[in-house]
């Protein structure tokens, strides 16, 4: 009973970060991982399924920037999407 | 699978490099198969090197059984001792301890070891049978080996012939699964004897004195002097001094020592061993970089790491052979203690471009020999005579200095052809070869000068008049004006920058001679880097083998090029061509690379800046942070007011321990910080004395801090604390242990990441005794509100505004500190009334005793201890993790039972010896819980109140438990060359919540003791043994004779034994475990018999600790180091091995724990508990791997492991 329910609050979960980020396309994100490279600023360039495709401005490893990066949304730990609302992403160069 | 072999331990002549310079009571293990072989090659080349003598090394895999017959044809018995391996102590622990069968072997006889090699890893292998430190002993002479340890399923190559081998220090690797890789076995040892050509030391053909002592690798050493001898005597390079071309090949050819050879992108692994007896070394590995842990990816990333004796590591450069970018040529591995590398101790990781069929020679005519590529890598391309590859494309003259790099002297030279060929498409200043920085890096050009000015260290005037710095072109003349101080140059850059060093070389070309030094021709000098990434040809800063000389004469510019490829934490730089002469006058420095998009402010002013040990750091997404640069430094020559050079040695030119300490060229020594009241208990209080010259690193409450730890010069280990504060020992591991203290070596690097919980002065200070009381220590200031000259961090929130004036100097005594209890408590209160009384304390049964003890124990026990009926320990207490401690201290110190009442204690010394009476005051300071230090540090420092207690007067410190912390020590802090290395000590344990203690005999609770069984409803029940080390002891023999350890302990002495010059004033004092230690000098005065000493069937057992335990019983050790000496300690239990970080379960499995010295902390849970995961009984040895001068002098003690139950000994609960 326990998994099932569970098994439904991830499911729930999910689909509404999923939905979240499909509302928010063309936007600015910010996202941390917990594996490599564990931070990314770009734009969301679509959601496909449950893979977030980003247009890659900022990482901690400047390589892999310029680049179009998929992210599975499981591995999101935390994000900030910029709105109207509230404070906007820095913008990082160097 | 079963693994063997046939090993002999044999006499050899051991002949260390080609000046002929040999140990001719050389030892050595060796494989059955080459025992003639060996024999007969020495006999045929009494003086040249025999590449077949070297320390013996074999190889198995995980999971091998691994079976050794062992022959001795010593003339004393011999055995093969293992660390890592599981084994039947009884039969196979190459000792005779405790009540165990001998495992040693009588000449003549033989063995067989079995041993289980459970892991993957470094197995040290070394003789037991013979302890003595003299060259009357094993170690000392060469009787120690490695068995590697490899993944299952590997096997391995000859790396110049292909074949399969079966020993040797080098081979090739191979993996069904894995790549392949080079393997190299760099095994350090020091203090063997060597004569020279004529049979006797050697000399020093420039101080013409005895040469410094043996330093080497692999048995084989390079110094400097013999070198210099062939200059001096016309043979090579007329025009060079000779420290500048120590490692250069095109001077001399290609050294004795150990030459590591590979192709560009190998993958490699160096399996690193300390296999002598005394020092600490810094092993450093030139261009590369590797994992601290190398299974654990969140361990610190260095390169270079301390190691001290009987202890080992793996190193596993990261991204191979070149590293990131790829770099080629000859790569410097030496040990960084400056006197040890000058006397020999170096070789070279050779990288080549091209390869090498055997075909091939180096510019002198030397035959390359050949070498296999690895079977699953591309091979590198063949050389042709356009591209020779290196080293034969640099335009050098046999036997002459090695030439500059093309393009980096300001109007110097371009490229040969061949150099032109051999370049990168866009070649530039300081990149010729390989571009580190890739295209559109940022770029950070820094204008770096070297200068000679006088530096004053401290209020008194002791003052280095011939001090060398580095510093920005800009402030040169600021600087040199006395506008601003001089301090270590720290430049910063954030990760992903492309660094540009323009070097202008601004020394006199002669560094001047004094009490000292002798007159040297410092006519060059470079900018040689850790961590980043450059190009080694052109861009060490350095004059290694066929490479270029990348240094710079004086009046020119010199232009390197790095690339900081992600956040390195603090890298060193230095001078790589003149460090002996001059590094210890201030020739260190350090950037800091911090993570992109940093900003960084002067933290008074706010305004930008690129440079200072203290800054302030603004980040975009992580919090902001202040930056404090702290550079440790020995050997500094430095002179009084009067002129009078303090600590000189004997004769000018000798490395034995000259001059003092400092600390970022400043030093606050405590003989003149007694004031009026000549009481030393107020020694840190800046009410009494104002505040210290050395660095206070000035925050406020609750601002992040991260300190940069280095250690500038010279020689010697130091013990970095901090009192208040702790981090997680790795940084970006949050499954790391919390540490308060850090051993440091030359070179090494640290970064503490952290808060400051609290408004108040924090201590930190490099505590061992000598330090200390020489000055290194300085202040940690958190403001409660807002100063005018300290920016706030913008993300925090405002300090208010001041409400009250500044503390400030009164000369006077401290006022009192506040009450600790008025602080809330949390959790459950836990009290302890602790009395701090003397009361003789004896050693051992051989009536080895220090009649002036000073122990601090638990009022109800003051009594019995005085009248004899319970024996002196160090008090050891414990809480719970949630618990609040309040601890009441009392003091019963008397004036009369104080040995020394006219202030100078005699023995053991430190350096600058003074008046420092004995304080009746004391107080406890604990490690790591938490606390406000303003009421509960237990110690007087800065402008916090006195919290130390008076004859009679009580004071309670609140304490509060907020982790699992396990061992943290106590220490008084009144009095640090009175109270500490009599008894002043103890420890504190914080266990898990729930749990409580009992007596391991009776099964009652208890509230103190070192020997307890942990009781908690959620654990199983587990073994707790408390060891302390400690050393610094002043020891009276039965006849109350002043004992002089360690020369008093030293077995077989040799009838020349230099006493006088023989030790380190930080080597002074006996030393063991828990107010205890077994000398062996006694038990062989007794029976003298070697390799019996050890052994509970003829002595009894020690009077160190024996702790008891069942197979299988869980058993956690808490090793604490509280006191004293500068001397590193290695910690090693047979048989058993335990996660390097308790809290890791990522973390290296180890048998050993390194450097042990003042405030190191340890918690050990032994795998498979007692008897380890094969589950055997016996006597188990704890000890130190330091067969010079720890084992000799007792640090050594048993763990008892029964099979069959034991009638006094209940079981612990399943």
């Amino acid at each position: 009973m326990q998994k099932e329910r569970l098994k439904m609050i991830n499911e729930r979960r999910h689909e509404a970060v999923t939905k979240h980020f499909k509302k928010n396309v063309n936007r600015r994100v910010f996202i941390l991982t917990q594996a490599f490279p564990f931070m990314f600023i770009g734009k969301i360039k679509e959601v496909i399924e449950d893979i977030v495709v980003l247009d890659v401005e900022t990482t901690s490893v400047a390589e892999l920037e310029g680049k179009e990066w998929s992210v599975h949304i499981d591995s999101i730990s935390v994000f900030y999407i910029e709105t109207n609302i509230g404070p906007s992403i820095p913008e990082l160069k160097g | 699978m079963k693994r063997k072999y046939h090993v002999v331990a044999i006499p050899i002549r051991i002949v260390v490099n080609t000046f002929g310079d040999h140990n001719p009571n050389g030892m050595m293990y060796v494989l059955k198969e080459n025992e003639q072989k060996v024999k007969d090659l020495v006999k045929k080349n009494p003086f040249t090197p025999v590449d077949l003598v070297e320390p013996l090394v074999i190889r198995a895999n995980a999971g091998d059984i691994v079976e050794i017959q062992f022959e001795n044809k010593l003339p004393f018995h011999t055995g093969m001792h293992f660390y890592e391996a599981e084994y039947d102590v009884c039969n196979a622990d190459g000792a005779s301890v405790g009540y165990n069968k001998d495992s040693t072997v009588a000449p003549g006889d033989s063995i067989i070891y079995r041993i289980h090699a459970l892991e993957e890893g470094n197995y040290f292998f070394a003789d037991l049978g013979n302890p003595s430190s003299s060259k009357n002993g094993s170690n000392s002479n060469g009787l120690f080996g490695g068995l590697c340890v490899e993944n299952r399923f590997s096997w391995w190559t000859d790396p110049v012939s292909g074949k399969p081998m079966n020993s040797g220090m080098y081979a090739d690797v191979h993996h069904p699964l894995l790549p392949s890789h080079r393997e190299y076995v760099w095994m350090f040892h020091d203090e063997m004897e060597i004569n020279d050509v004529t049979g006797n030391r050697p000399i020093n053909h420039i101080t013409n004195q005895e040469e410094e002592s043996f330093h080497g690798a692999n048995y084989r050493y390079e110094p400097e002097n013999r070198r210099a001898q062939l200059i001096s005597e016309g043979v090579v390079c007329p025009n060079c001094v000779g420290e500048e071309v120590h490692h250069d090949s095109w001077v001399f050819g290609d050294p004795s020592a150990p030459i590591l050879r590979g192709y560009v992108g190998d993958p490699a692994r160096i399996r690193l061993f300390h296999g002598g007896q005394k020092e600490t070394h810094v092993f450093h590995y030139h261009v590369h970089q590797w994992f601290e842990d190398p299974q654990d990816l969140s361990s610190t990333i260095v390169d270079a790491q301390a190691i001290s004796p009987q202890s080992h590591y793996t190193i596993d450069p990261l991204y191979g052979l070149g590293s990131l970018q790829g770099s080629f040529g000859d790569i410097i591995i030496h040990c960084h203690l400056y006197p040890h590398f000058a006397a020999g101790m170096w070789g070279m990781n050779r990288i080549f471009d091209t390869l090498q069929d055997g075909s091939q020679c180096y510019p002198n005519g030397v035959p390359i020999k050949a070498l296999q590529p690895l079977p699953d890598r591309a091979p590198p391309p063949k050389p042709t005579k356009q591209k020779p590859g290196f080293p034969n494309f640099i335009p050098g003259k046999v036997g002459n200095k090695a030439p500059r790099p093309p393009l980096g002297i300001v109007g110097g030279r371009d490229m040969t052809e061949l150099e032109r060929h051999a370049a990168i498409e866009k070649p530039r200043p300081g990149a010729v070869f390989t571009d580190p920085c890739p295209e559109e890096t940022p770029v950070k050009e820094f204008n770096v000068s070297i200068i000679e000015l006088p530096i004053i260290y401290n209020r008194e005037g002791w003052h280095d008049p011939k001090g060398r710095i580095y510093v920005l072109d800009e402030d040169v003349e600021d600087v040199c004006s006395g506008k601003k101080e001089p301090e270590p140059l720290v430049i910063h850059a954030s990760a992903h920058t492309c660094i540009k060093i323009n070097f202008t070389n601004r020394l006199p070309h002669i560094l001047d001679g004094d009490a000292f030094q002798l007159v040297t021709r410092t006519y060059e000098t470079g900018f040689h880097i850790h961590f980043v990434k450059f190009d080694v040809l052109v861009c060490d800063g350095a004059n290694v083998g066929w490479n270029y000389d990348s240094s710079v004469l004086p009046g020119e510019t010199i232009r390197y090029s790095y690339y900081a490829d992600v956040e390195l934490k603090a890298w060193f730089f230095h001078d790589h061509l003149f460090p002996l002469s001059h590094q210890q006058h201030g020739v260190f420095g350090s950037g800091v690379v911090h993570p992109r998009f940093s900003e960084f402010l002067n933290p008074a002013t706010g305004e930008e800046v690129d440079r200072g040990t203290q800054v302030t750091v603004n980040h975009p997404l992580i919090p902001n942070y202040r930056d404090f640069a702290l550079f440790a430094q020995d050997f500094t020559l430095l002179f009084d007011k009067d002129g009078k050079p303090l600590n000189p040695p004997k004769f000018p030119g000798s490395q034995d321990d000259p001059g003092l300490f400092g600390v970022n060229y400043k030093n606050e020594p405590l003989q003149f910080r007694l004031g009026k009241e000549c009481d030393p208990a107020y020694s840190f209080s800046s009410f009494t004395h104002g505040d210290p010259v050395t660095p206070i690193l000035r925050a406020y409450a609750g601002d992040p801090i991260r300190i940069r730890l280095l250690q500038g010069a010279q020689e010697e280990s130091h013990s970095f604390n901090v009192h208040g504060l702790r981090w997680l020992n790795e940084r970006g591991n949050l499954s790391s242990r919390l540490d308060c203290q850090q051993h440091i070596g030359i070179s090494e690097s640290f970064t503490f990441e952290t808060f400051i919980p609290r408004p108040g002065d924090y201590l930190w200070a490099f505590e061992t005794e000598e330090d200390l009381w020489n000055g290194l220590w300085g202040l940690i200031r958190a403001y409660k509100e807002k100063v005018p000259d300290l920016i706030p961090l913008s993300d925090r929130p405002m300090p208010m505004k001041q409400s009250r004036p500044l503390p400030e100097c009164t000369g006077k005594k401290p006022p009192p500190a506040k009450k600790a209890t008025l602080l809330p408590a949390k959790g459950p209160i836990r009290t302890f009334d602790i009395v701090a009384f003397q009361v003789p304390i004896t050693y051992n049964d051989f009536g080895d005793h220090d009649p002036y003890g000073i122990i601090f124990a638990l009022q109800e026990d003051m009594e019995d201890i005085l009248q004899g009926k319970k024996k002196a320990e160090p008090l050891v207490i414990r809480a719970n993790v949630g618990d609040t401690v309040d601890v009441t201290l009392t003091s019963k110190l008397k004036f009369d039972l104080f040995p020394f009442k006219d202030g100078i204690y005699p023995y053991p010394e430190v350096k600058e010896q003074a008046f420092y009476p004995p304080s009746l005051r004391i107080s406890l300071h604990p490690q790591l819980v938490d606390y406000d230090v303003q009421t509960s540090a237990g110690e007087t420092v800065g402008f916090n109140g006195d919290q130390t207690v008076g004859p009679g007067e009580k004071r309670t410190y609140r304490w509060y438990v907020d982790s699992q912390l396990g061992a943290c020590g106590l220490w008084d802090m009144a009095d640090i060359r009175n109270h500490k290395s009599q008894g002043a000590f103890g420890a504190f344990i914080a266990e898990p919540r729930g749990t409580e203690y009992v007596d391991p005999y009776t099964l009652k609770p208890v509230r103190s003791g070192a020997n307890v069984i942990l009781r908690n409803p959620l654990l199983p029940d587990v073994r707790e043994y408390v060891l302390l080390i400690h050393d610094g002891v002043r020891l009276l023999d039965q006849n109350d004779e002043l004992i002089i350890d360690p020369i008093d302990g030293i077995l077989l002495p040799p009838p020349d034994l230099d006493k006088e010059d023989l030790v380190d004033t930080y080597d002074q004092g006996s030393r063991g475990f828990n107010y205890r230690c077994e000398r062996l000098i006694n038990r062989y005065n007794k029976n003298p018999v070697l390799h019996k000493l050890f052994s509970s069937i003829v002595f009894g057992d020690p009077a160190t600790p024996v702790f008891e335990a069942y197979t299988g019983d869980p058993v956690t050790i808490r090793l604490i180091t509280p006191a004293e000496r500068r001397r590193s300690h290695t910690f090693h239990l047979h048989g058993h091995r335990w996660l390097f970080d308790v809290k890791d379960m990522d973390s290296r499995v180890e048998s050993f724990v390194g450097h042990n010295v003042a405030g190191g902390l340890r918690n050990l849970q032994l795998l498979g508990g007692a008897g380890a995961i094969g589950g055997y009984s016996g006597d188990f040895m704890y000890r130190a791997g330091n067969i010079r001068w720890d084992l000799e002098q007792g640090m050594w003690g048993i763990m008892r492991v029964h099979k069959e139950i034991q009638k006094y000994l209940p079981p612990i609960n399943e």
